[in-house]
């Protein structure tokens, strides 16, 4: 592999990182404290990838003159060289190809889908919701105090909650998000569902997704980490996808 | 592909450049039919698993291709030997413990290992170090902390097995290992004529070099992330010993970030705190992307030799320690 291959890997490599961190895809794959992470690691690899480009141009035998043998000696600094870059580096492209051509979407239906686990058990005492009628929660924020408080703080509460429709089984329709430790690799779901859903709501596709206002209500029998709990819907509406997918 | 420079040859010759061109056209002329191809759920979810994994990992491995550059570049050989103690059998837990001060994952310590070799530091010492960096360093204490309220033993248990595990497996290598088995990082071509030159000629071969093979890493941990039923996951949470053989194998499957894994580890309450011991002190040291990637850097009769032991070490060290420590 020569200089130039490696150097147009880096800037390609450099490039993507740039191009999904520099807007808000990077959302779809990691949290948002990554970003300037991301972005400097583009920069160091645009540098990098121009840094050698540059190296390679300036090794070659006659600046400008007209050359257009591409395997001709361009290794000039390194004589005998010209092959020393790791093989390996190709497989970048991968990723790069990936970014650029399909642009994985956030992770959705199917994933929550394959999740059975809803919360996990804490013994954490819940704070009481701060102000606001009604007042937005996380859907994992409310699935905890619904199953592991008893919903105590939720009680005589309106709260707004946005997820995206998941289709069960029976027809139903459960509302979910997914949420993110680190990156896509650890996301687990949060599902609540909803009862009383006004009939002029009509048929949700899976994946639409949708802020709800409504009502904690108890569910029968005791809290487990699989137990979906239940929200009394007064108002829902569809909305665009939020810039940030996950919780 | 060195041979006869014929005449004919001279005229038909296709370069990387040339594959590369071609290549770009072929991609963007067929992209709608790819994007259509990615329409299955499972496949989608495999491509948006595996391009977050590298994206998540791309900023440390910068980081760690960066400081594996400047040992290279401005550290002189002779420092080694002044930092290191020169009895190696001293000099393995010292290296090992130095892994405390390295802020990164998994991802930046193998190309770091790898530049402290090619810099005389002892085989053994260097894979101390690059076993318990991303185990026991700050970042990843603290995030071991969040990550279990009310249970700081949880902190204390991860730093002792992970230490124990990364010394015990220099020792082992002191003991056992044969120099032939390791491709020790060639770099001679990479010295340049400036301590500049040598630092971006480094970096950029580290780059793509350890980032190729994540790539590598990458994609088998999407494809087991997507393939692997959760039901499995219930079905040994009961039986101790599964338990633990199961977490810590899920470790080497999942391949998450050392400094996010205890969050992940905190989700398996079903399981036992010992066996979720095993997964926190596994996975730093041994995953699919870091077996692809020490096979690259260190070569493939090394890492055939070196991740199943870690492993087995690792499991072994974990389950002691969570008898001792969690019990």
């Amino acid at each position: 592999m020569t200089r130039e291959i490696q150097s147009i890997i880096l800037l390609l490599v450099g490039i993507a990182t740039l191009r999904i961190s520099w807007g808000t895809t990077y959302l779809n794959y990691v949290k948002e404290s990554m970003r300037p992470w991301l972005l400097v690691s583009g920069v160091i690899l645009v540098v990098l990838g121009a840094w050698l480009l540059i190296d390679a141009m300036r090794a070659r035998p006659e600046a400008g003159a007209s050359d257009d043998e591409p395997e001709t000696p361009t290794e000039g600094a390194d004589d005998g060289h010209a092959h020393s870059g790791p093989r390996a580096a190709w497989l970048l492209l991968i990723p790069v190809l990936t970014i650029f051509l399909v642009a994985p979407p956030a992770l959705g239906a199917y994933s929550a889908s394959r999740d059975t686990t809803n919360s996990i058990a804490t013994d954490r005492s819940m704070a009481p919701l701060p102000p606001g009628d009604p007042v937005t929660l996380y859907l994992s924020d409310y699935v905890t105090r619904a199953v592991w408080d008893g919903g105590r703080t939720l009680i005589g509460r309106s709260v707004s909650l946005t997820g995206f429709v998941l289709a069960q089984p029976d027809g139903s329709w459960l509302l979910a998000r997914m949420q993110l430790n680190c990156c896509a690799a650890d996301a687990f779901a949060s599902k609540v569902r909803p009862v009383n859903i006004p009939s002029d709501a009509g048929l949700l596709p899976e994946g639409t997704w949708v802020t709800l206002t409504g009502t904690w209500i108890p569910s029968e029998g005791v809290g487990t980490e699989e137990t979906i709990p239940l929200v009394d819907v007064a108002g829902l509406v569809v909305i665009e996808k939020p810039t940030n997918p996950y919780d | 592909m060195s041979g006869q420079p014929t005449s004919t040859r001279r005229r038909l010759r296709f370069g990387a450049l040339e594959i590369l061109a071609v290549g770009a056209v072929v991609l963007v002329v067929a992209q709608p039919h790819l994007v259509s191809m990615f329409d299955n759920p499972a496949l989608q979810t495999a491509a948006t698993v595996f391009v977050s994994i590298i994206v998540q990992a791309l900023p440390f491995l910068v980081v760690g291709v960066l400081l594996s550059a400047a040992i290279a570049a401005f550290v002189p050989k002779s420092f080694w030997q002044r930092a290191l103690p020169a009895n190696r059998v001293v000099a393995v837990p010292v290296a090992g413990a130095a892994g405390l001060l390295l802020p990164g994952c998994e991802c930046a310590s193998v190309p770091v290992a790898g530049s402290l070799m090619a810099r005389g530091v002892t085989p053994a010492a260097a894979l101390a170090f690059l076993l318990s960096a991303p185990a026991i360093n700050p970042i990843v204490l603290v995030s071991t902390f969040v990550a279990f309220p009310g249970q700081p033993q949880m902190v204390l248990a991860r730093l002792v097995a992970s230490f124990a595990t990364a010394v015990f497996m220099g020792w082992l290598w002191l003991r056992f290992g044969r120099a032939k088995w390791l491709r020790m990082p060639e770099r001679t071509h990479l010295e340049g004529s400036t301590p500049f030159h040598t630092f971006r000629l480094t970096a950029s071969h580290d780059f793509l070099h350890a980032g190729g093979f994540l790539v590598v890493g990458g994609l088998a941990a999407a494809a087991m992330n997507v393939a692997m039923p959760s039901e499995w996951m219930e079905a040994i949470s009961g039986n101790p010993v599964l338990a633990v053989l199961g977490l810590a194998l899920l470790a080497v499957i999942l391949s998450i970030c050392s400094e996010a894994d205890a969050f992940v580890a905190a989700s398996f309450t079903s399981f036992s705190l010992t066996a979720r011991l095993a997964f926190l002190v596994v996975g730093p040291m041994i995953d699919l992307k870091l077996m692809s990637m020490q096979a690259g850097i260190f070569g493939r009769a090394f890492a055939v030799r070196f991740a199943p032991t870690t492993f087995v070490v690792a499991v072994a060290v974990s389950s002691l320690v969570g008898w001792w420590l969690l019990s």
